[in-house]
């Protein structure tokens, strides 16, 4: 009888905790508008349910709290008493109290009793009671995002029937498959049907695989469910108004992944509310609504998901970043200033850097952004972050799907191999050459990779495999937290998609491994932990990559420093590296073609994409993004292969496109790109702070503003509104009538006819002479 | 009375509980494991699972021994994670009583590992705690 007891006490925890995090965000729905039945209902309906078990399970404390609370809120469903703010702030303590309870329930812990009194008083008409009871309810919802102490690991799941009778249907395939292989062993059949019924039974455990996988699955929304009230009491106290969008909450992810995910959002969540968005007055005087908004997404793109956090608040003023940095010395003033904007922003992730001003009480303790990354690193995610200064900020979380199969490549030092996963990888170079090359510096091994000089760990003799290091491929690994190093390896092998395993306690604790995983050669082999290890060699701040500076050498007469891949085509090409900004991998779902090109966002702009083959449809693409220092494209290749110094002579190609022609190295052939013309295919436009200001006088004439503005801003020019408030100087003025008054530009003028009458002006649909009037005009000003 | 599986360690007859041992096989192609305590031998893959081989003698502080010599081992779970303990051969399973106190003068190694003896006929063979052979020579509360 006990064990039965005991059953019924661990369901009723399990499910009073699901309903309690389903109902965190009703609650606050109800209090913004009382009149809604529904919620009203699913409320009464949970401490309703809460007290049947209660009385049944004989826990008197529970019992009396939630019958107190059914006895108001049935008085609210007939009408007798009409919900308010304190109302509303005692029914929430009441059930946060609930909360608390079943946590010490778990726990087998006793809570002091006295609180309870207290709270059911609150409940009962006295306006002021509720208010203090809604403070120390505050106080307690304060520390229990930090610090969840008592949740138990495992934690039972509920599963849709469906997917059980999935699993169980899958299972009676397999034994079939089973059954008829077995036969056809035992008969010595020949091999043909013996491969036809193998092919089956893969084919049911690829199967089984996937609808096991579905049931670690669950909505983010149980995620998402507790952030209306945390955004409610927070924004409370901080004496903010802010409006909660949440989108997404369907989207499924691996109960685990949503674990690993919960602190880190509370936290930007938080942030957002205490730095970005700003009190009600201060958003009045800037002309912003006195609501902040606060929206919170989820989407599935590709094999990952994409978590957005974005808010209209302040925003991050990069250069304060900056200015903090510097103040702190994670960076130096020169450095600061090669820097671009969006790498200044992610100066925030590091760590010991805190924008605060003031330290709150809410956030800005110095431990902040850099743990929250470290977090998602540490689940192979990445953190994103986008803000323009008074318009807001956005953060974008990216994460697997799931935590046991993670895409890796297979390396091996000293006969043993690793794997090392794949989102920790930046890229892999063969040090050769200027442009790599390893030194040894006071017995330590530093890379030096294009001017970047990196700690270089070797794998063989980290592991105590090899007595020297001699490695002959460096990995480049990001570390967490920013920090980067070289793993120095003999050989890599093999991309695969590995199901991983947690090892052995004993293995966990050397700290420099994630798991372990069985290849298809059924030799056991481990998953590397890229942060441990960087840790347990002690590549620390002493050895923080520095940017080399720039020595002057005998340049070689004609020798170019060339980046080789392999294109999509499978053929080996070369490009300037001059030209290359970054190797990026992005998912392989976000190119889109339209227009009859195909573009590929890049730092929130599209660039012209371009490939030699068919994209993959699905997995990441690697492009290349090469810049001519101010237009920018993109081109896909297949990966990386070397950066050499080329020195033969190009032979130029006949036709004019991608290839302008091709230079023997290494006795062989190597295709080289055409900057010319794939700058040439590129929109020059994507204007920045410093392309001319064009301003267009008739801003209430349609066509000025919906075919002449975008003309414009296509070809390279900011385009300013008449009335609109104007920022900077303005270069040229274009009007289709009068010019306006007080600006000191000159001004072409457009006509509506082909032929007119006034020989200076410009027939509007005239794009060529048109463009060719700003250039002038633009140069001449100058 | 209980089962109990008798096997040999460095010349040394042991039990261990029956109920708690997966089975016994023969490990090949153990790979390796750097950086991590001695009594860990390495790796093993049986049937799709991945093993971690104990080499008890290091456990029991009894000193190394060729590690390729010995490829017969005890399959034990313990706390989720699945290990081969090592060791020289599997003799027998037999049946009884339940475990006495360990005689008094025994090294401190065994001590450790020993949950107490049992009769077998005239002998009396120490019974071995799979989980202390996994936790290896330190104890881990140390």
């Amino acid at each position: 009888m006990g064990v039965r007891v005991d059953d019924l006490l661990t369901d009723f925890i399990a499910e009073t905790r699901e309903t309690l995090e389903a109902l965190a965000g009703e609650i606050v729905a109800w209090e913004a508008d009382p009149e809604d039945r529904a919620r009203l209902d699913s409320i009464f309906r949970f401490v309703h349910t809460v007290k049947g078990s209660c009385g049944f399970l004989d826990l008197p404390r529970l019992q009396r709290l939630s019958h107190s609370a059914e006895d108001v809120l049935a008085e609210v469903r007939s009408g007798t008493r009409t919900p308010d703010a304190a109302l509303v702030s005692a029914v929430l303590a009441i059930i946060d109290r609930i909360g608390e309870l079943t946590d010490a329930l778990e726990a087998n812990e006793e809570l002091p009793e006295g609180e309870d009194e207290f709270l059911i008083a609150a409940l009962v008409h006295n306006a002021a009671a509720a208010a203090a009871a809604e403070t120390s309810a505050i106080a307690k919802v304060n520390v229990m995002p930090a610090a969840p102490p008592t949740r138990g690991v495992s934690r039972s799941i509920r599963l849709p029937v469906e997917l059980l009778d999935r699993l169980m249907a899958g299972v009676s395939d397999m034994v079939l498959a089973r059954n008829e292989l077995a036969r056809l062993l035992r008969t010595g059949e020949t091999s043909s049907s013996a491969e036809v019924a193998f092919e089956r039974l893969s084919l049911c455990v690829g199967e089984m695989r996937d609808a096991i996988t579905r049931t670690r699955m669950s909505r983010i929304e149980g995620l998402f469910a507790a952030l209306p009230r945390v955004v409610r009491d927070l924004a409370g106290e901080l004496g903010k108004t802010v409006k909660l969008e949440v989108d997404g909450g369907d989207v499924e992810l691996d109960r685990e992944m949503i674990e690993m995910i919960r602190d880190p959002l509370t936290h930007i969540v938080r942030n957002a509310l205490d730095h970005g968005i700003e009190k009600p007055e201060e958003r009045k005087a800037v002309g912003k609504p006195e609501a902040g908004r606060l929206r919170i997404g989820a989407r599935q793109s590709a094999n990952q998901i994409l978590i957005e956090v974005s808010d209209d608040g302040r925003g991050i003023d990069a250069d304060r970043v900056v200015r903090k940095a510097i103040g702190a010395g994670l960076v130096t003033a020169e450095q600061a200033a090669a820097m671009s904007w969006s790498r200044k922003l992610e100066l925030i992730f590091e760590p010991g850097l805190s924008t605060a001003e003031k330290v709150t009480g809410v956030s800005g303790r110095g431990v902040g952004m850099d743990v929250v990354r470290a977090n998602i690193e540490r689940i192979g995610g990445t953190v994103d972050i986008e803000s323009t200064p008074g318009q807001g900020l956005r953060l974008s979380l990216r994460v697997p799907l799931t935590l046991t199969i993670i895409p890796a490549l297979t390396v091996s030092a000293g006969g043993t191999h690793f794997a090392i996963p794949r989102s920790a990888i930046d890229e892999l170079v063969r040090p050769k050459g200027d442009q790599v090359r390893i030194e040894r510096i006071g017995g330590e091994l530093v890379a030096f990779i294009r001017g970047v000089r990196l700690p270089v760990v070797d794998l063989g003799r980290f592991m105590g495999l090899t007595d020297e290091a001699r490695p002959s491929l460096l990995v480049v690994l990001r570390a967490g937290g920013g920090e980067r190093y070289a793993l120095g390896v003999e050989a890599v092998h093999d991309h695969e998609e590995l199901v991983v395993k947690p090892a052995a306690p004993a293995l966990m604790a050397s700290g420099v491994y994630a798991g372990t995983t069985l290849p298809d050669n059924s030799r056991p082999m481990l998953l590397l932990d890229v942060a441990g290890i960087a840790a347990a060699a002690s590549v620390g701040v002493a050895q923080q990559p520095v940017e080399e500076r720039p020595i002057n050498k005998r340049r070689v007469k004609a020798a170019l420093p060339t980046l080789l891949f392999r294109d999509l085509d499978g053929v080996m090409r070369g490009v300037r590296l001059a030209l290359v900004e970054r190797i990026e991998d992005v998912p392989a779902d976000s190119a889109v073609e339209t227009g009859g090109m195909r573009m590929l966002p890049l730092q929130g702009r599209l660039t012209k994409l371009y490939s030699a083959a068919d994209l993959p449809q699905t997995g990441r693409l690697r492009v290349l993004r090469l810049s001519d220092g101010g237009a920018m494209v993109a081109y896909a290749i297949d990966q990386v292969l070397d950066v050499v110094e080329m020195r033969g002579e190009l032979a130029p190609a006949q036709v004019a496109g991608p290839i302008a022609g091709v230079v023997l190295h290494d006795g062989g052939p190597v295709e080289m790109l055409d900057p010319f013309w794939l700058f040439t295919g590129a929109a020059p436009g994507s204007a920045n702070d410093d392309s001319p200001l064009c301003l267009v006088a008739d801003a209430d004439d349609p066509w000025a503003r919906e075919v002449l503005a975008p003309l414009l801003g296509a070809a390279g020019y900011r385009v300013t509104l008449a009335g609109e408030p104007i920022e900077d100087r303005v270069s040229v003025v274009v009007t289709t009538g009068g010019a306006p008054e007080g600006v000191d530009a000159p001004v072409v003028r457009l006509r509506g006819t082909p032929d007119g009458a006034d020989p200076d002006s410009i027939y509007r649909y005239d794009r060529d002479g048109l463009l060719r009037a700003l250039r002038q005009h633009v140069a001449g000003g100058k | 009375m209980g089962l109990y599986l008798i096997a040999r360690i460095a010349d040394e007859r042991i039990a261990l509980p029956a109920g708690e041992i997966g089975s016994v096989v023969e490990v090949d192609g153990v790979a390796a494991v750097p950086r991590v305590p001695p009594h860990v031998a390495g790796l093993f893959a049986l049937r799709s699972r991945v093993l971690t081989v104990i080499d008890t003698r290091t456990s029991l502080e009894l000193g190394a021994i060729d590690r390729e010599a010995l490829s017969t081992a005890v399959i034990v779970e313990h706390e989720g994670h699945s290990y081969a303990l090592l060791v020289d051969e599997v003799e027998d399973v037999i049946e009884a009583g339940l475990p006495e106190s360990c005689p008094a003068l025994l090294p401190a190694s065994w001590r450790r590992a020993a949950r107490g003896t049992i009769r077998h006929g005239d002998d009396a063979i120490l019974l071995i705690d799979p989980a202390t052979l996994v936790a290896g020579p330190e104890p881990i509360a140390a």
